[in-house]
């Protein structure tokens, strides 16, 4: 693929650098020409100074050809208008924008951007992921086919301790994918699994069944 | 008739005292406080007697503070492009402002725009076409 | 001085022919091997394997011109046609993976919005050649303006 980054920072950088190995076409676009060269003396010259909001730079690189448009600049407005003008400008078939104010989600996800990524929320996340409160915790989602893969932590007490898989009655659409124990490998559970104390269940699920999930597996 | 404007510029500070003048309710909003010295100065002009906010443009609380969800019109004119076309993106879609305009100096980016539904103004392209019809004239 | 392995990038300007040469006269008395690259810039806008054959043809004419030029000298050289985003890396990673003793490069006169420069493929190179480097600068008499 050919993966063009906006913005040469840290994370452009380092997401570069994964990328490149993964064996992608990359360019970095940098408008700082000290971040250029840094850039350019690490990962073998990939990266062009210039302004990644600019419709002529962005001609200048073959957006056209892109197969994707990943904006990571510490500005909001700047990830927009990259991401926006490689979409109706160049046809770019994929383009992800950071964004730094979580608000932004929904304006960017309108205005047709087809990933975004917050740091704010990702930390949130992980926040969530260690607070045991939260009995149920987003690992990923797969938007375009409307799933969900989350991970339930099963309570002391709760009513599914010593039922098997099969005598659960799970939402429509959720299937329980894996079941991690502690000091054990985990266990791609099947019908006759028995379900234990402190269990972790990562599972596949449609987002509006994460409700009648969570009620089940904890039993509450 | 309620108006918006986001950045206290030479051209922001001048349209907010004209606007004002002519009896709009206008609201300014700028990160910076020392820009809002333009709203009073030079001093041979009406004073400005509408409101000056500091808060950013892209921020939808900010917006929400200046009464964007009763104002007729909102005018995006700071000094970067991409502020300008987020936040009159955000007063057109979130907010659902009946009139907009923002300003992008970058021709391009002001044509597509343009074609995206933006009620965009590039000085760039209008003043080189002024001084290129005084000089034919 | 001895050299082995000798790298002449040209790029098809006047100072090619006679830095060949001065590459033969080098080599001859360590009978070392003379590469002659080329390089066929790709802009951004096109893949990197696009087949430009415009290019390739003019690419070729050239490096046939050094084969000749070398032969007029008594000398044998391997020429090679390489594709790349920019130049300057390109022969670098060359004279590394040839494992060349000296890089040989005709410079031409160049100016620039009026002022004269070295481009931007010559620094590269001078900065970071994994061995001895020779440029051969075109003497350009100075214009009547300029004195």
């Amino acid at each position: 693929m050919y993966i063009i980054v906006v913005g040469g920072g840290r994370v452009g950088y380092y997401l570069t650098r994964a990328l490149l190995n993964e064996g992608h076409e990359v360019l970095v676009v940098e408008q700082n020409p000290a971040i250029c060269e840094a850039v350019n003396d690490e990962l073998g010259s990939i990266c062009y100074r210039g302004d990644g909001c600019e419709v002529a730079s962005l001609e200048e690189i073959g957006t056209a050809r892109a197969d994707m448009l990943i904006a990571v600049t510490g500005d909001d407005e700047d990830n927009l208008v990259s991401c926006q003008v490689a979409k109706h400008k160049f046809n770019v078939p994929r383009t992800i924008a950071r964004i730094r104010n979580p608000k932004n989600e929904s304006l960017f996800k309108k205005l047709g951007i087809d990933v975004t990524i917050s740091s704010t929320n990702i930390i949130l996340e992980h926040i969530e992921e260690e607070v045991p409160t939260h009995p149920i915790t987003h690992l990923f989602e797969i938007r375009d086919k409307g799933l969900e893969i989350v991970e339930v932590k099963i309570p002391p007490g709760s009513t599914t301790i010593g039922k098997t898989v099969k005598e659960i009655s799970l939402p429509q659409g959720s299937v329980l994918s894996l079941i991690i124990r502690k000091a054990r490998k985990p266990i791609v559970p099947t019908g006759s699994t028995v379900i234990e104390a402190e269990d972790q269940i990562i599972a596949l699920i449609d987002p509006e069944s994460e409700e009648a999930l969570r009620t089940t597996l904890r039993g509450e | 008739m309620k108006v918006v404007i986001m950045g206290c510029g030479r051209v922001g500070a001048w349209l907010a005292r004209q606007l004002d003048a002519d009896g709009y309710s206008v609201t300014v909003l700028d990160t910076d406080p020392y820009s809002f010295r333009r709203l009073n100065f030079p001093r041979h002009l009406p004073d400005y007697k509408g409101t000056a906010l500091i808060g950013n443009g892209i921020d939808q609380e900010a917006l929400k503070r200046a009464g964007i969800e009763e104002a007729d019109v909102f005018f995006a004119l700071t000094q970067g492009d991409n502020r300008n076309v987020m936040a009159a993106q955000i007063a057109k879609h979130i907010f659902n402002v009946p009139r907009v305009i923002c300003r992008i100096y970058d021709p391009l980016r002001q044509e597509l725009y343009s074609t995206l539904g933006l009620e965009a103004i590039s000085p760039t392209t209008e003043f080189a076409q002024t001084l290129k019809e005084r000089l034919e004239s | 001085m001895e050299y082995q392995n000798i790298l002449v990038p040209v790029s098809g300007t006047d100072i090619d022919e006679e830095a060949i040469r001065l590459a033969c006269r080098l080599a001859k008395a360590d009978k070392a091997k003379i590469w002659v690259v080329y390089v066929i810039p790709i802009q951004r806008t096109l893949p990197l394997d696009a087949e430009i054959e415009a290019e390739v043809q003019k690419a070729e004419e050239i490096l046939d011109r050094m084969e000749r030029v070398a032969r007029g000298d008594n000398y044998v050289i391997e020429t090679d046609l390489l594709q790349a985003r920019e130049a300057g890396p390109t022969i670098v990673d060359e004279a590394i993976e040839r494992e060349v003793d000296l890089i040989l490069m005709g410079v031409s006169y160049k100016r620039r919005f009026g002022q004269f420069s070295l481009g931007s493929v010559v620094p590269y190179v001078l900065k970071n050649a994994p061995c001895r480097v020779i440029l051969y600068h075109q003497y350009t008499p100075p214009t009547e303006d300029e004195t």
